[in-house]
């Protein structure tokens, strides 16, 4: 770790007296306020860093400050790195570096949002999570702020959307209650005729106070809430939440709880893709493989509430372990399911990809380039069907993955193909994770018992690599040992701009299959 | 062209014929009261609440002469986590394989027990069951065979509302119309707009922003019209609770329910359930009046 803290502090030109490391494969940082912006260029040009994660906490109680903390991915490194400031509760501001690192955009807008701790030199500091009807100084994840604070509505229009003008261009207004079986949200299209000028989203409408949630909950049901982020990503964020909680304590999961964490993350990613691909057919009304990838999916999800007592793996993932094994029968029914799911799902994306009349719908549309990905922070799948290589089961690997042999499919193209060959060729990849962890399970017992009672004033990160991209949970906790602060990271919330800027170019019929190909969480999104 | 014909005949028929039939191996959690000793230990290890221990004489609390003791088990607050079974040293918890727990209020969602407590030891001691049945199912499956089979051609158009889920409920509801269940052959169809809509599904805790689209949306539908909530969060809140600054909580607090369809997600066998009970209600509601 030494050689990490020696390359990170030339880089960043901090004396390494700076930089410590509480737990390996973190990294921290205390600057001053005015060095954020510097050492954010350093980090991109200097070490190739993504930003992960940026938020605020409130430590008025005991610091007399707030703080703002940057996450950062650093790939060479194989390390996270957190850069931590003060905020001056007189003069609640902070450096932007929104204009150069568009990636901070929106984490930016919602500390300001929740904190109402102003982005400095931010090139739009506009509100991103709150709705026109949510007052003014009223900051909910500030300590002051009780959760049940019932907030009257105000009337007015705090950000309008952006005009347009001309012969036959027009809005396209849509939402937030949509036409199929999806969650809510506001879509607001500029249109020349058909072909779409921009796309502007307002989303935030399943806000459910999530991370304020935390903070009230003990910290053991937190992962009842953890598997309630985004439905689809149960395991995801159960396992994110539990690394945390784990990392904080030093509580140590055992083997066979590490391979079956493995075996659950990978049936949820499989289930997921395939229902994805089947809906991208939906979309452009190709239903007979629709069908199909609506039967395998089915197939596997029954099986998944025999194997594990529940559809979408919920209530499976525990703190120190897991809650639910698995028998050797159960292992050797489960394997042969994978076998026939296998030969199904090849002849489905063979009959897909041999279809002109769908490869012509899915190929350039939607188009997201690899530079627009990587400065707008895309991650997981979208940012891997456009050609950025990164994947945390590799590069920061959690659980078992370090003992698996596998690759991390990357296309290039950018487009709703490559976004649909990525998930096809993933779940390939995730078959064999599954035939390696279920063939070498080892004998242990499922779960190490946390201690009772979490350290005082500590902090840590957990993350796992879920199928839409990674899930990061941040938490921290006071003087009593209680969560003060958890701060959850949907892959959705970095995607959701790369997708408002895969749209524009592409005719409005087009969008539910780009939407579809990225298929992004509301809730995660809005928590 | 021919081999999508060919690979659908190799597929055949996938469809459940009795999607009701199976049982889960792992739904809700059951109480067996006659032993259970009230206790509490369930109740402080659930997240939701939804085991709640009372003291039925509310005037004097505490264990005095003569006072009762109630266990109320809230289905509609459960997410079937199943924290409360290691947790009872008497094993009087235990994991039932229902899923058709469909009620018409919230009180035929709640399962409750009184106990007597001896005020020399403490002990209690199981007295009776106090709760509220719920609709049949079974009653209900029947009356809408016999409708189908009598008047062949109506059918029940459904608008689903996402009024602030976590999008595990929606993934289930899009599983009844997946070929295995096959909800379209009951004569029920997912419509795109509450004004083609007979019956609002609706998913929460209902969320401060979607308030006013969810209120909305049920004015746009026409009369006579059914509103089912579903999910443990539709039910009562679940884990996010109710009146929080961003969740409201129950869909009921905001439009007034007919059906609940309690789970956390429910599977498809239970919002399959949930609207086949919802059929009875329309059926009443739009046969003209006297």
């Amino acid at each position: 770790m030494n050689a990490v803290i020696q390359g990170v502090s030339e880089a960043l030109a901090l004396p390494a007296s700076s930089l410590y490391t509480p737990r390996p494969g973190e990294l921290r940082a205390d600057v001053e306020p005015g060095a954020l912006p510097e050492i954010a260029d350093r980090l991109v040009a200097g070490l190739g860093a993504r930003l992960a994660s940026l938020f605020a906490t409130d430590e008025r109680v005991w610091n007399a400050v707030y703080a703002l903390h940057q996450i950062w991915l650093l790939p060479r490194h194989r390390t996270f790195l957190r850069v931590s400031t003060r905020v001056d509760p007189a003069h609640p501001c902070f450096l932007s570096i929104a204009a150069k690192h568009p990636s901070a955009n929106w984490f930016e807008r919602e500390v300001m949002d929740t904190f109402g701790l102003v982005p400095e030199g931010h090139p739009n500091p506009t509100p991103v999570s709150l709705h026109d009807d949510w007052p003014d100084r009223e900051w909910t994840l500030r300590k002051g702020f009780p959760d049940d604070r019932q907030v009257p509505r105000v009337s007015g229009s705090s950000h309008p959307f952006r005009p347009v003008t001309g012969e036959g261009v027009f809005h396209v207004p849509v939402g937030p209650v949509h036409a199929g079986i999806i969650e809510p949200g506001h879509f607001r299209f500029g249109v020349a005729g058909e072909p779409v000028l921009y796309l502007q989203l307002r989303l935030f409408y399943v806000h459910k106070g999530t991370e304020k949630r935390f903070e009230r909950l003990p910290w053991r049901h937190g992962i009842f809430l953890a598997e309630s982020i985004s439905g689809d990503t149960a395991v995801g964020h159960a396992l994110a939440f539990a690394h945390a909680i784990e990392r904080l304590t030093g509580c140590e999961p055992p083997p066979r709880a590490r391979y079956l964490r493995v075996v659950l993350l990978e049936l949820e990613r499989i289930y997921n893709h395939i229902s994805d691909i089947g809906s991208i057919a939906t979309d452009v009304a190709f239903s007979v493989p629709a069908a199909h990838a609506q039967l395998l999916r089915e197939r596997l999800v029954s099986l998944q509430e025999r194997l594990f007592g529940s559809r979408l793996l919920r209530g499976t993932v525990a703190i120190g372990g897991v809650k639910t094994d698995l028998s050797a029968a159960g292992r050797d029914e489960l394997l042969a399911h994978l076998g026939r799911l296998k030969a199904d799902f090849e002849s489905l994306v063979t009959l897909l990809i041999d279809s002109g009349s769908f490869t012509d719908r899915i190929d350039g549309t939607g188009v997201l380039s690899t530079g627009a990905a990587r400065d707008l922070g895309v991650t997981g799948l979208a940012a891997r069907a456009s050609g950025l290589d990164e994947d945390l089961r590799r590069d920061h690997p959690h659980d078992a993955y370090d003992a698996f042999a596998f690759v991390v499919p990357v296309e290039e193209g950018g487009d709703v193909r490559a976004r649909l060959m990525v998930r096809a060729r993933e779940v390939e990849q995730s078959i064999g994770i599954l035939r390696q962890a279920l063939g070498g399970l080892p004998d242990t017992p499922l779960r190490t018992t946390p201690p009772a009672e979490l350290p005082a004033f500590s902090a840590a990160l957990g993350w796992a690599e879920g199928w839409r991209g990674p899930c990061l949970h941040w938490v921290e906790t006071d003087a009593y040992g209680a969560l003060t602060r958890v701060k959850v990271t949907d892959p959705s919330f970095r995607n959701w701009p790369g997708l408002a800027h895969a749209v524009p170019g592409n005719i409005i019929p087009d969008f539910p299959v780009i939407n579809k190909s990225f298929n992004l969480s509301y809730s995660g999104n809005d928590r | 062209m021919f081999r999508i014909l060919a690979r659908s005949a190799r597929t055949g028929i996938v469809t459940n014929p009795q999607p009701l039939a199976p049982r889960l191996h792992r739904g809700f959690p059951v109480i067996d009261f006659r032993r259970c000793t009230a206790c509490g230990d369930c109740a402080r290890a659930c997240p939701t609440g939804a085991i709640q221990i009372g003291a039925a004489d509310a005037a004097s609390p505490g264990p005095s002469p003569g006072t009762t003791r109630t266990v109320s088990l809230v289905y509609g607050q459960c997410i079937s986590c199943r924290e409360c079974i290691p947790a009872c040293s008497e094993a009087a918890v235990t994991v039932g394989g229902s899923f058709d727990l469909v009620a018409h209020t919230r009180e035929q969602l709640i399962h409750r027990a009184s106990f007597d407590v001896d005020p020399a030891s403490g002990r209690a001691t199981f007295r009776q069951e106090e709760s509220v049945p719920g609709p049949s199912l079974a009653e209900s499956a029947q009356r809408l065979t016999a409708r189908i089979r009598g008047r062949f051609g109506r059918s029940l158009h459904v608008r689903q509302v996402d009024a602030g889920s976590c999008n595990g409920c929606e993934l289930e509801i899009a599983a009844t119309t997946n070929p295995v269940f096959d909800l379209e052959r009951f004569g029920i169809h997912f419509v795109a707009s509450p004004r083609h809509a007979d019956l609002l599904l609706v998913t929460g805790p209902v969320t401060r922003n979607m308030e006013i689209a969810l209120r909305r949306t049920l004015e746009a539908t026409p009369e006579p019209r059914v509103v089912v909530a579903v999910g443990a969060c539709g039910c009562s809140g679940g884990i996010f609770g109710e009146g929080t600054y961003a969740a409201l909580g129950g869909v009921d607090r905001v439009v007034p329910v007919d059906v609940y369809i309690p789970g956390c997600p429910p599977p498809p066998q239970a919002i399959l359930a949930g609207l086949f009970v919802a059929m009875g209600i329309r059926e009443a509601r739009a046969r003209p009046r006297p």
